[in-house]
């Protein structure tokens, strides 16, 4: 197996810790994908990844070579860069066909090549327009296409999607998603956007401040997040600080039963509920119920955010809006259920930075 | 009452001419008496008449242009005294305007990667040395160079021309008309000449390379490497095409403004060699006094000028533009 491993990976600009500790062992032909905010420290991790970055400390394997020495140019893989990085004076099929002409493959065979890939990309007759009179949707395809040439053992894309408009963000991660799984490469997407990591990873890595909070699949990191930052990053989340007892956590004087927890008794937590697990409505079934008011209202198109003040603050609760869904107005006085299964419990000292 | 009216029922403004206002009045007086009349008195000039023994009159004789190409006493003879001096122009400024451009790129190029602050530096510091004149810059190459303080002398002193002749190199020094019999000799020489015309344009071929350089995507440089290019395939493939416009412009702009150099050929030019500025200065203000054949010599030296610049523009547009 030629698995990607990154192994005690770190980087420091002077004083600044850019990357710390990193260990992530990258299957061969998954797709994985670097999840944080802005400045996490995702970018640089890849471009240490492609070579473009010396790291400090550490090694980065692919299989049993030790590439952490090797500039990029010996690496080649292929890389799709945020703005694409295409080649201004240069053709479409030219731009494709560059790591093929420079390598001496005949002009030929390289230009047969591009016609392949533009073919997979869905550029078929583009080959000889000019890059400026391509849309973004159709450059990001070209750039794709172009780091596919050189047949890349490994294939990163640096936020391949942020310079797209949502509408056309939305079809090309499915459409690279399905390219990724047919080519069977190993794959390594950077991303601040949690929707697109969830889209396309097999696994998603979580950053924050240069150290990776949590590593999982899309459903784990959604559904079991390790602490309140990645609780807070992936989706949305409703928080509240307590202090954990037997079986339970007081908050704001009430008492909340939860999942066992392995806090001392005395312990300050935060606690953390997805919108879409609170549960509001006349016939609740027996656990954390709490007097709640409506006090805004707010259509998602399929869903609706109903924000209520309780006494452990405000807590945005998620519904689908269907045929059968009930009428609430401001003012509406309700009981909510937070389900102890629901509650992720996490020590209070954990930070929570603000998401982009 | 609608904060949006419709005013489509409203009747059309009827289009007025409208005069220049004096203040473009006055930019375009001063426009056409400082540029145009200038260059119109050259070229009216440039058709007139020397008299003997005294200054020129107003005519309208192609005397001056013929001399120019074919001598004064064609058909009786011909010379191409001013062919040559044409040429030489031509050479020195086709050469060092290259030199400079060459040397220029690769310092534009490493200081783009220097931090900010740096960067400023050595801008600040390029600019100041822009107000130096001609004639400060060729005071100083003319001690660094001359025979008996220079940089011959410190060959001399040093024992390398001494080794130059064990090796039989001073010979080819010789031949390339940088030896005297006895020693090493910039003065005069076409290199002496050539370096120092570089160096008189080395900083503006800089200031003008660097905006380029400066806006180079340097994601672009970095997706060449990861597609496998060593550091001069992405020069060959990638810098050096991006920037083809700006380089191939501040070559020809360079040579423009090297075509008028005087003070450096003065110096260091041999007197054979010499170009057609000298010879506008001569026959205007120097020992000849013919304004008319100097002005003629000014509109061919312009002439020349402007040709190159489209030749040089039709070639670059032959090898094709970048998007």
């Amino acid at each position: 197996m030629r698995d990607l491993v990154l192994s005690g990976i770190r980087k420091d600009y002077g004083r600044v810790r850019a990357v710390d500790s990193v260990d992530l062992r990258l299957a061969e032909g998954q797709l994985t994908a670097l999840l944080g905010p802005s400045g996490c420290g995702k970018t640089t991790l890849l471009r240490m990844i492609a070579g473009l970055e010396t790291p400090s400390a550490g090694r980065i394997l692919l299989g049993a070579d030790n590439l952490t020495d090797r500039p990029a140019h010996k690496r080649k893989f292929g890389m799709v860069f945020q703005n694409f990085a295409l080649f201004p004076h240069l053709t479409v099929r030219d731009n494709v066909c560059y790591a093929l002409s420079i390598d001496g493959v005949p002009r030929a065979k390289a230009h047969a090549r591009a016609e392949e890939l533009l073919a997979l990309v869905q550029l078929e007759g583009f080959g000889d327009r000019r890059i400026g009179a391509l849309s973004g949707g159709q450059r990001q395809r070209v750039a794709i296409a172009r780091a596919l040439a050189q047949e890349p053992e490994v294939f990163l894309l640096d936020e391949p999607m942020s310079a797209l408009d949502a509408n056309l963000r939305e079809t090309m991660q499915v459409e690279l998603r399905m390219l990724q799984q047919r080519l069977g490469i190993t794959t390594v997407v950077v991303t601040h956007d949690q929707r697109e990591a969830m889209t396309m990873a097999d696994r998603i890595v979580v950053m924050s401040d240069g150290l990776v909070e949590q590593i999982g699949t899309p459903q784990e990191i959604y559904h079991q997040p390790q602490n309140a930052f990645v609780a807070d990053f992936i989706g949305r989340a409703n928080f509240f600080d307590g202090v954990a007892r037997e079986g339970s956590i007081d908050v704001a004087g009430l008492s909340l039963r939860a999942q066992p927890l392995n806090f001392t008794p005395g312990a300050p937590v935060r606690v953390a509920i997805r919108p879409e697990r609170v549960q509001l409505g006349e016939s609740l079934p027996d656990g954390n119920r709490i007097p709640a008011e409506v006090v805004f209202l707010r259509d998602v198109g399929a869903t609706r955010d109903i924000h209520l003040a309780t006494p452990l603050g405000t807590i945005i609760a998620e519904e689908a809006i269907g045929t059968g869904a009930r009428r609430l107005d401001l003012g509406t006085r309700v009981e909510v259920n937070l389900p102890p299964e629901a509650l992720h419990v996490f020590p209070a000292a954990t930070h929570v930075p603000q998401a982009a | 009452m609608s904060a949006i009216e419709d005013t489509s029922a409203l009747p059309a403004e009827a289009p007025t001419r409208r005069l220049p206002s004096p203040r473009m009045l006055i930019l375009w007086a001063l426009i056409v008496t400082f540029c145009v009349v200038p260059f119109g008195l050259v070229l009216a000039i440039s058709f007139g008449q020397k008299i003997e023994g005294a200054a020129w009159e107003w005519a309208f004789t192609g005397e001056n242009y013929l001399r120019f190409f074919v001598g004064a006493d064609w058909p009786e003879s011909r010379t191409t005294l001013y062919l040559n001096r044409l040429w030489y122009s031509i050479y020195y400024a086709v050469i060092a305007a290259l030199i400079a451009v060459l040397t220029a790129f690769p310092f534009a190029y490493l200081l783009t990667r220097l931090s900010r602050r740096a960067q400023s530096r050595w801008l600040v510091f390029l600019l100041a040395t822009m107000s130096l004149s001609e004639v400060f810059i060729v005071m100083g190459w003319d001690i660094l160079l001359s025979n008996r303080s220079g940089l011959p002398m410190v060959l001399r002193e040093t024992g390398v021309t001494a080794w130059l002749k064990d090796v039989g190199w001073f010979a080819q020094l010789r031949e390339w008309g940088l030896a005297n019999p006895r020693d090493v000799k910039f003065k005069t020489s076409m290199v002496a000449t050539v370096l120092t015309m570089s160096y008189l344009v080395w900083p503006y071929a800089v200031i003008l390379l660097y905006p380029a350089l400066s806006r180079l995507d340097q994601s672009t440089v970095e997706a060449a490497r990861t597609m496998g290019a060593g550091p001069w395939t992405v020069m060959r493939t990638v810098v050096l095409p991006t920037v083809r416009l700006p380089l191939v412009g501040t070559v020809f702009l360079l040579f423009v403004f090297l075509l008028g150099t005087y003070v450096s050929v003065t110096v260091f030019a041999d007197p054979s060699q010499q170009t057609l500025a000298i010879s506008v200065y001569e026959a205007v203000r120097g020992s000849t006094l013919n304004a008319p054949f100097g002005a003629a010599q000014a509109v061919i030296l312009l002439i020349t000028g402007a040709l190159c610049l489209w030749l040089g523009r039709t070639l670059v547009a032959r090898t094709g533009t970048p998007a």
